[in-house]
């Protein structure tokens, strides 16, 4: 006897989609560079509010989407290894490539707020730091991204294995929001509201702002050749 | 207290001999080149697309020229055989791809002449929006031959 039941509210979903969406796109303008540059860095921003608002998401969001429901403890993965694990969230297994996945985009963006192209183009906060550490962190950022493009395609196989073979869709819950499930296990996602959802996504945006413009001047201009130490006109 | 001095001596002498010679000396003039370049192409990029109240043509008439100027400058003769490995202002980045893909390299030269080229006309126009689709397509360029033959830091 099974029954419908929602598993992945509505938030969650939007920012499963919207990080696919913003990450495809940070991938090609980035691997384009010249004009398109400046978009990298407004689709990185993008990945670094979604990021953001997971991450709060994980806390105040319903309860399949905290953090503290699908943590893989070892006892956790053990049972699911072993067959005994039953739910409807994230599997054990499946929860260590979700924050794998969520921590290596954090990383992404975390060295591309640093970085520089050499070229006319820098990450927001690459005046922070001395020119050869925002070298460092720029080619930290070229050599995360095949680890994190890695990680990507194993996240997708999974989900293509389990559709094939072991005929569990995935992709559907992660779309309409709802999974056929054995009656004993359905527990439905509770806890997200509209209020907390504006919480989280106003605070995501904040923090951004706080990034790419809320910083004093004095501190995130070091490298720009129109400062205010530009010597005479000639 | 004397092979202090003499410690001392021997390493300044290393360090001298290390920057001397005419493989270190392409480095560091091909260092400064693409330096200088750099700056030239923060000062467009600032007044033409980050702050375009800013825009003063003659200033960007000057900068473009200058990255011009370098790129007809023969930079080629900065990329002797062997300068793949030394130190110039700093180690150099240059891959040793460089000198196993010939035609390509050529390639990359050329295009950054061309664009740069391109750009210095654009520029005595004073028509933003050419100079900025223009600067993009230089932007390529560069990274193109940065992507191909410059080491990953
Ligand atoms: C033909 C290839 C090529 C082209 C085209 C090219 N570069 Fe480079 N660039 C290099 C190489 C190689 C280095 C590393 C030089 C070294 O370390 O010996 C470099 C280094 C640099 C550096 C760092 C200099 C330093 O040592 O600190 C800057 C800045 C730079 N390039 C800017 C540009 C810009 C801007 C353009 C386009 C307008 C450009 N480059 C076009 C090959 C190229
Ligand atoms: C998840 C988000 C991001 C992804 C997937 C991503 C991916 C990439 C990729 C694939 C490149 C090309 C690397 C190469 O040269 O081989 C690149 C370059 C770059 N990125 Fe990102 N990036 C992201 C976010 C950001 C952010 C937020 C910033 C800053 C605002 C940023 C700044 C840069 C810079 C400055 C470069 C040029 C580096 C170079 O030319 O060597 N990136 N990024
Ligand atoms: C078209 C390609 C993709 C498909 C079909 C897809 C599908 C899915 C599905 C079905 C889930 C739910 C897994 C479960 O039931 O436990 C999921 C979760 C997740 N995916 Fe993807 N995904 C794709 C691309 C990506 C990309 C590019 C990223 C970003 C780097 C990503 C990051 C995540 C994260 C972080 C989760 C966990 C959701 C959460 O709890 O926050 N996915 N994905």
């Amino acid at each position: 006897m099974t029954v419908k039941v929602k598993v992945w509210d509505l938030p969650l979903r939007l920012f499963h989609w919207a990080l696919v969406l913003a990450v495809g796109f940070a991938v090609v303008t980035g691997e384009i560079g010249g004009s398109w540059a400046d978009w990298h860095g407004r689709f990185g921003l993008i990945v670094l509010g979604l990021l953001f608002f997971r991450l709060i998401w994980g806390f105040i969001g319903s309860n399949h989407a905290r953090f503290a429901s699908f943590v893989p403890t070892p006892a956790r993965i053990a049972a699911y290894l072993q067959g005994g694990w039953e739910g409807i969230g994230h599997n054990p297994l499946g929860a260590l490539a979700v924050l794998a996945l969520l921590g290596l985009a954090g990383l992404q963006v975390g060295t591309g707020l640093f970085a520089n192209d050499d070229i006319a183009f820098q990450g927001p906060l690459a005046g922070l730091v001395d020119k050869p550490v925002s070298d460092k962190l720029t080619g930290l950022h070229a050599t995360a991204f095949y680890v994190l493009a890695a990680l990507i395609g194993l996240h997708v196989a999974a989900i293509v294995f389990y559709v094939r073979v072991k005929k569990h869709n995935l992709v559907k819950p992660m779309l309409t929001g709802t999974k056929q499930v054995p009656r004993e296990l359905a527990v439905p996602a509770t806890g997200h509201s509209l209020g907390r959802f504006a919480v989280a996504a106003i605070a995501a945006g904040v923090l951004v702002w706080t990034i790419t413009d809320g910083l004093p001047d004095r501190l995130t201009k070091a490298l720009d050749v129109q400062a205010s130490v530009a010597g005479p006109a000639w | 207290m004397k092979s202090k001095l003499l410690l001392t001596l021997i390493i300044g002498a290393a360090s001298a001999a290390a920057v001397a010679g005419p493989i270190e000396d392409q480095i560091r003039f091909r260092q400064s080149a693409y330096s200088f370049v750099g700056w030239n192409c923060a000062k467009i990029k600032n007044q033409v697309i980050d702050h375009p109240e800013t825009y003063n043509k003659d200033q960007v008439v000057a900068a473009a020229s200058a990255i011009a100027a370098t790129a007809n400058s023969g930079l080629g003769g900065l990329f002797g055989a062997g300068t793949d490995k030394g130190t110039g202002w700093k180690t150099t980045r240059l891959k040793s791809e460089f000198f196993q893909q010939p035609d390509d390299a050529k390639n990359a030269g050329v295009a950054f002449i061309t664009e740069a080229n391109a750009l210095a006309k654009v520029a005595e126009t004073g028509k933003i929006d050419d100079i900025k689709a223009q600067f993009g397509k230089l932007g390529e360029a560069c990274k193109g031959c940065h992507d191909k033959f410059r080491t990953k830091e």
